[in-house]
């Protein structure tokens, strides 16, 4: 204990001497608030749900919440802190962050990631207005920041978290701490009736964050920051490197929605204020105020550097706590055989010989499917068994589709049918089978576990060849299809204009001969929008994904046309043949196979396209930059929802390399995910950044509105788009609808079964 | 000149937004389900429900079937229910499933709420202290809740309960006054408290719950119910 207390005053009273002009104005309230803090060592998790302080028995507010506690505040780089300093704080596990903050000509957008609950990392954009800089009047910038927390809180030990900054971009923020924060709770910190909390944080800072103040070097010299470079290497020869220096400060929440915050800076702004003239730093001092003005937004006011106003906004979601809670209309109870086939004559088996019979049953499976939004594509029925082979345009989780087709079969089958034999499909191809008892079904429903009795009871398999005796749906096949519907595409990050936007309507139309086959195409229509305006491609390498510019010159296009088939070659096998127009920049033929075991979390794919580049006008005509591009994969569920995926094989401009990606999919279909690619292009060739990387994310639309529905808005940001390690966009990509229906997945969404 | 090409654009736009439809058995595009899903928005902003009709026993004696009363405290609604199926399982109790018209059911063990639909973050299943031939809950003891959470997961939330008899009680519903006794459960766990309060018949025989107040998961909170039948 009283080493541990040792550090705790080392954090208090190491700043007070160093700090100079801090000493007083920080150190008598600190230790003020300290005494007044009774029980110091509340270790707060932001996991941790508590109820209402005070409230009756009986109430809501006393009930359990499974609501988190409001998320740490941010600081102006979006990372949990105070107001330019960084704290110890995480956010909540899967946290997502977006800030602006500004003051002083500096403006930074910021998107922070929680992706496990000790590591999070972060994306900015930055402008430094006027910096009359590396040729440029505004300097724009990216970067990326990673944080890792050493230990949590305990009663007496603060938060420790090691920060990477600006860790690999050009690095006009670089910067590397280490931050200790402690928080406290007490009623007196507060001025309602709920307890206040005091945070105090220290740290200390290399890089930018030991620009002031210095008490000493490590490592000799530091390598001083170059603008304008490609940058997009990790500057490990810069790392805990240079002048060393403290800085601390201490952030009070008197109540649940008020913060003020104080720190000493540690960041000299050399480049702002002495090389050029940004803004005048007269103090090191900073303070400010916010507010939660709602669950998901924080807005603070601030005074800097003894000179400047700034200001932040700060948005946070959480993929777990949606805006509107999923609600979906409830299904029809299953009324158990018992209850309705009361006489022997009920359990006979001889309507399976007569083909109206089946018909007939099929008909009404196919009624009862559709009332829940599913399409019955093919149903085999047997005396004690059924096969159904349905579409789910409807529903994101594949456990609760396959829950409201069991209902239905429930339903709508004779009684002698005791097993169910569930067979989701897309595209014409036979995901997974999933086969439950009747009996089951029926016994489980209102059971205290029904969830995890039922998937136990559930056998889950490889779909297998459709049955020769099955009856197709007669609706489908031919089936067409159309649809009107708005679309947006940006482009990012050009120096002149850091957003662009195009936007417009798609006039999509697709016809299904037969089970597997699809011929499908799509007219786009430009309403508006300024990418036509971009930057002109300065790449030396074969254009391939660069002239974006000058395929925007047209506003009619045809987007996509092709035929593609889609089979199941063998047990686990799954396999795609697509030929036509694939995107707006690549038409050509293109091939894919996968294997992927219902039951395992590995997945092999390979793919073969023989590409052609298309004319700018996205008509029918090709340019005549043609190329084989192809990939050897691998696919990989980790825990916790995250996917890895490994490419490896030759890129469009005819480079050879491969692609790293992790995501995280959360179980609603939220995902976050990073990637790059290394090929053996040289990163002169490549250009700015030096080599291909991003990251993306995805929205489902069912979180945003609450209802059900399998789309999402999906962004993929590179920091800069350039031609080397980038893949064409092929339609219908077999593995992600693969997975979606197999036993991870499945497992995953169990609870949504009953739904 | 540009301003007016910018309006003509956007009102182009606005027609073909509002023109966007999909036929066919294929998913609808994300767009077009979030500017559908503005348009109903919209739409009910603009026409609100039509506030209940006075309940009276006249009017209720003329209904061909049962129903329920079911109101959720958070959120100020109130909804009529009937009942969809009747029926027992392996554990003991007499399992009710109740349903509005607009695609929200309530099941019922002995009474006690055992989960909730189409409520949106609702009670998946719990496990609630019933016995055959006692109205709402048997004895004290051990509840058990699994409520969505977590996205499309479950979390569950166990609670030890106790149980007070705080003698008869009377209650009136819709004109009719029923000899009742009160019950409360009380019940601690997962960091919070529950209270459930009952009103069961008091003559011999009987199971019935004709009143009672009890909480269905963080989301949905404290429902009401009364049973509106003779």
């Amino acid at each position: 204990m009283s080493a541990i207390k040792t550090l705790l005053h080392w954090t208090v009273r190491r700043t007070a001497p160093l700090a100079g002009s801090l000493a007083k104005p920080l150190a008598a309230p600190a230790a003020a608030l300290l005494c007044l803090a009774a029980q110091p060592g509340l270790a707060l998790g932001p996991e941790i749900t508590r109820a209402g302080h005070g409230a009756a028995p009986g109430t809501e507010a006393a009930a359990p919440r499974l609501k988190p506690l409001p998320p740490p505040s941010l600081n102006f780089y979006g990372s949990p802190g105070l107001i330019d300093m960084p704290s110890a704080e995480m956010l909540p596990d899967g946290q997502y962050a977006v800030t602006y903050s500004w003051f002083g000509g500096t403006s930074r957008y910021n998107i922070t990631f929680q992706a496990l609950p000790w590591l999070s990392a972060s994306f900015r954009y930055n402008g430094i207005q006027d910096l009359g800089l590396f040729g440029f009047d505004t300097y724009y910038d990216r970067g990326f920041d990673v944080r890792a927390r050493l230990w949590r809180e305990r009663r007496w030990l603060p938060e420790v978290t090691l920060g990477l900054q600006d860790f690999a971009g050009t690095g006009v923020y670089a910067a590397e701490y280490f931050a200790a924060t402690k928080r406290f709770e007490a009623a007196a910190l507060g001025w309602g009736r709920a307890p206040g909390r005091l945070k105090l944080t220290a740290g200390l800072g290399w890089g930018r964050l030991g620009s002031h103040g210095a008490i000493g070097a490590t490592g000799g010299t530091r390598p001083s920051f170059v603008g304008g470079s490609t940058g997009g290497k990790l500057a490990t020869d810069q790392w805990f490197r240079g002048d060393v220096a403290p800085f601390a400060g201490f952030e009070w929440q008197p109540d649940a929605r008020w913060s003020l915050k104080a720190e000493y800076s540690t960041d000299a702004y050399e480049t702002e204020t002495e090389v050029s003239d940004v803004f005048e730093r007269k103090s090191s001092l900073n303070y400010g105020v916010e507010y939660q003005y709602s669950d998901r937004l924080r807005l603070g006011a601030y005074y800097l550097y003894g000179s400047e106003i700034g200001f932040t906004a700060q948005i946070q979601l959480n993929p777990n706590q949606p805006p509107t809670p999923m609600a979906v209309p409830a299904p029809h109870p299953v009324i158990p055989r018992s209850q309705w086939a009361t006489q022997d004559s009920h359990w006979r088996q001889d309507w399976a010989a007569s083909q109206s019979k089946q018909r007939q049953i099929r008909d009404l499976a196919a009624a009862a499917l559709k009332a829940d939004g599913l399409v019955l594509e093919a149903i085999t029925l047997e005396g004690t068994r059924a096969e159904l082979r349905y579409r789910n345009p409807r529903y994101r989780s594949a456990g609760q589709a396959a829950g409201r087709a069991a209902r239905a079969l429930a339903q709508t089958l004779p009684p002698s049918v005791e097993t169910f034999r569930l067979v989701p499909v897309r595209r014409g191809l036979g995901l997974a089978a999933i086969e439950i008892r009747r009996s089951d079904l029926e016994a489980l429903e209102f059971d205290p576990e029904a969830a995890d009795a039922l998937f136990a009871a559930a056998g889950v398999q490889d779909a297998g060849p459709l049955p020769e005796d099955a009856i197709f749906s007669g609706e489908l096949y031919p089936a067409f299809a159309t649809s009107v519907s708005p679309y947006t595409k940006p482009a990012y990050f050009d120096p002149e204009q850091p957003f662009r936007l195009d936007a417009g309507v798609d006039f999509a139309a697709s016809y299904a001969p037969a089970p597997g086959w699809r011929i499908a195409g799509t007219i786009r229509q430009r309403v508006l929008g300024n990418v036509k305006n971009g930057r002109a491609s300065n790449s030396v390498l074969p254009h391939v994904r660069t002239d974006q510019v000058e395929y925007a010159q047209f506003g009619t296009t045809l987007e996509n046309l092709y035929v593609s088939r889609l089979w199941k070659p063998g047990r686990n096998l799954y396999a795609r043949a697509t030929t036509g127009l694939f995107e707006s920049m690549y038409g050509g033929v293109s091939g894919e196979m996968l294997w992927k075991p219902v039951n395992s979390r590995l997945g092999l794919g390979l793919e073969a396209n023989y590409v052609v580049q298309r004319d700018f006008d996205q008509r029918f005509g090709f340019r005549d930059y043609r190329t084989f591009t192809g990939h050897a994969s691998a696919y990989y569920e980790l825990p916790k929802g995250y996917l890895m995926q490994v490419d490896a094989g030759r890129y469009l401009a005819g480079d050879y390399g491969g692609t790293f990606s992790l995501t995280r999919e959360f179980d609603n279909g939220f995902m976050v995910g990073g990637f790059f690619t290394l090929t053996n292009v040289s990163s002169e060739d490549f250009g700015e950044g030096s080599f291909d990387k991003g990251f993306r994310f995805r929205i489902p639309v069912d979180w945003l509105l609450g209802k059900p529905s399998r789309s999402g808005f999906g962004l993929t940001i590179r920091p800069t788009q350039r031609d080397g390690g980038q893949r064409v966009t092929v339609p219908d990509r077999l593995y992600g609808s693969v997975r979606e229906a197999h036993r991870k997945s499945l497992e995953d969404q169990r609870a949504r079964f009953w739904e | 000149m540009s301003m007016i090409r910018f309006t003509a654009a956007a009102l182009a736009a606005a027609a073909l937004l509002l023109a966007g439809c999909s036929r066919g058995p294929e998913k609808a595009p994300a767009e077009l389900e979030v500017v559908q899903a503005v348009g109903d928005l919209i739409g009910r902003r603009r026409t609100p429900p039509p506030p209940p009709a006075g309940l009276t026993r006249a009017l209720l004696d003329q209904q061909p079937q049962p129903y329920i009363e079911v109101t959720i405290e958070n959120r100020g609604a109130t909804a009529y229910l009937t009942r969809a199926l009747e029926r027992r399982d392996s554990h003991p109790g007499q399992i009710e499933v109740w349903r509005t018209q607009d695609n929200v059911s309530v099941a019922f063990r002995q009474g006690m709420v055992i989960a909730t639909r189409g409520l949106g973050g609702g009670l998946l299943s719990a496990q609630v202290p019933a016995a055959d031939g006692v109205a709402g809950p048997a004895q004290g003891g051990a509840r058990r809740y699994t409520v969505r959470a977590n996205g499309n997961g479950q979390a569950v939330l166990n609670m030890a309960c106790s149980l007070h008899d705080l003698g008869p009680k009377p209650v009136e519903i819709v004109e009719i006054t029923h000899p009742a006794r009160h019950l409360q459960e009380r019940c601690d766990g997962s960091g919070g408290a529950v209270v459930n309060d009952y009103w069961v018949d008091s003559r011999p025989g009987s199971t019935r719950v004709w009143q009672s107040r009890q909480w269905a998961g963080p989301e949905t909170g404290y429902v009401k119910i009364r049973q509106l039948r003779r």
